[in-house]
């Protein structure tokens, strides 16, 4: 596609420009100015526009699930190369099936897009939120210790609950669950296993009554007093213990 | 790792707690597996502040730190000892957080590998404590063996090491030589110290992946051992048919069939 110039005007592998703008043109996109002056730099900008569009979700402007997947894995990279931790929360909208019965698919829509909303201002600038499914969302949160991701988790799952959007005369009142899993360096893991574990605890929130964020705590490693008690108790007849 | 089938035995010795005989013990363990015919490499993995070099009277003119920062290769620093078996020598000096980069890790890795048809069995005199690079040479070995002594430190430290393996690096078995006790009855000072931590860790370390602790042996206080450190010779230098370098080329017995 690259080769489409004055000088090879018409390669094998030739972009179809009008059906590439007719994409970007269904998907609501800006249509890049074509004035024949510089066909390197507009075929460019389309080319743009058509990766864009790849990597993100049309209705919500989030990425989406296929970026979504390479972001992670990347991320899991990084964490068995630098051993810093990268969290996954998962976002899944509670009674959403019924907000479309109710109200319609349009309503839907706009709940998608509402949080999408949210995703986006409550989420930090290294962070990549996702459209991963229907009413799933996933934000990726690098460079995370649990602490850190369950504090930024904390604090992006407040913003869900409840969510409230007027939707004409009516207002509607939403919540979401949502799942919080991290990488670890000493267990090698893909992108799409991590997400299972994040839905897992996800599931294990709408089961506990929706509304909320579960994650399971790292287990410690501190030695707690009563394992201390229980290790000093040995006696050792003649040894250090036993004096 | 832990599970993985492998020609050449990786074994790090390590303990927690400093100052209960670890480096002495491994050099020697490794004396007495090359007197059985094995091909034996220690590689001392007390990066930061090592002295096998000094305990086993050679003075190294290459280090893993030339090597690992491409100085020489691998191969270039080890030194043939007259002890039997080979050593990697280390350096003194450099704090941990210098040490274990990416680059270095893998390195390391690739170097063991390459080392395998050499070696029966690779030993690494690990360091004190519970650093980044006692947990990674830890976590590059088949087996742990864990020195232990009957002082409450020693055992609350061998413990806490024991619960970081096996939570952070999903390690489940160890094995135990527990040093320094009491000459009266010492085996049986092991077998209670080792059944005490067996309580410990079936109580709060979980039973899913319960850890299982295997008793090697048992070394009792004895004054050969520091007048062997202050001549830089091994038990079995001094007196081969002493108790004690008996007792070594026992519990090395135990770990032979391991390696075999």
């Amino acid at each position: 596609m690259r080769e489409m110039n004055k000088q090879s005007p018409e390669p094998k592998n030739s972009l179809d420009l009008t059906m590439a703008l007719r994409v970007l043109q269904n998907a609501g996109r800006q249509i890049p100015q074509l004035t024949g002056n510089d066909a390197d730099i507009e075929v460019q900008s389309i080319i743009d526009a058509l990766c864009d569009l790849s990597i993100h979700d049309g209705l919500t402007g989030l990425v989406n699930a296929t970026f979504f997947h390479a972001v992670l894995a990347r991320e899991i990279e990084r964490n068995l190369r630098t051993g810093r931790a990268c969290g996954l929360m998962v976002i899944d909208i509670d009674h959403f099936k019924s907000i479309n019965d109710t109200y319609g698919h349009n309503t839907g829509d706009v709940v998608l897009q509402s949080v999408a909303a949210r995703m986006k201002n409550s989420m930090r600038r290294m962070d990549t939120a996702a459209r991963i499914g229907g009413e799933e969302f996933a934000i990726i949160l690098p460079e995370c210790d649990p602490a850190d991701a369950i504090h930024a988790a904390s604090r992006i799952h407040s913003m869900f609950n409840p969510l409230v959007i007027p939707i004409g005369q009516t207002i509607l009142q939403l919540t979401a669950s949502a799942g919080l899993v991290w990488t670890n360096s000493n267990m090698p893991i893909n992108s799409i296993a991590l997400v299972s574990m994040a839905d897992q605890e996800m599931y294990r929130a709408k089961r506990s009554g929706r509304a909320r964020l579960c994650y399971t705590q790292p287990e410690s490693t501190v030695i707690s007093q009563t394992e201390r008690s229980a290790l000093m108790a040995l006696k050792l007849e003649g040894n250090a213990h036993g004096r | 790792m832990a599970d993985e089938i492998k020609r050449t035995r990786r074994i790090a010795i390590i303990s927690g707690k400093g100052g209960v005989g670890k480096t002495v013990i491994t050099a020697n363990l490794a004396a007495s597996l090359s007197s059985l015919g094995r091909r034996i490499l220690v590689i001392d993995a007390d990066l930061g502040l090592a002295n096998l070099d000094i305990l086993l009277g050679v003075e190294p003119k290459l280090t893993i730190h030339d090597a690992l920062h491409g100085l020489c290769t691998m191969e270039e620093a080890i030194i043939p000892t007259a002890k039997g078996f080979d050593l990697l020598p280390a350096g003194s000096g450099l704090p941990e957080g210098a040490l274990l980069t990416s680059t270095i890790t893998e390195q390391l890795e690739s170097t063991l590998s390459s080392l395998e048809s050499r070696y029966d069995a690779i030993l690494f005199d690990a360091g004190a404590g519970v650093g980044d690079v006692v947990l990674h040479f830890a976590d590059l070995a088949h087996e742990i063996l864990l020195v232990v002594t009957p002082e409450p430190t020693s055992l609350m430290d061998a413990y806490a090491t024991i619960k970081i393996l096996h939570q952070q690096y999903k390690r489940n078995d160890f094995l135990l030589i527990v040093n320094q006790a009491n000459p009266a009855h010492f085996q049986q000072t092991g077998v209670a110290l080792v059944d005490h931590l067996r309580n410990i860790t079936s109580k709060f370390l979980g039973t899913d992946q319960p850890v299982r602790l295997e008793l090697i042996g048992s070394i009792p206080r004895d004054p050969a051992i520091p007048h062997a450190i202050m001549h830089r010779q091994l038990l079995r230098e001094i007196n081969p048919q002493a108790p004690l370098a008996c007792l070594i080329n026992q519990l090395a017995g135990v770990l032979d069939v391991r390696v075999q």
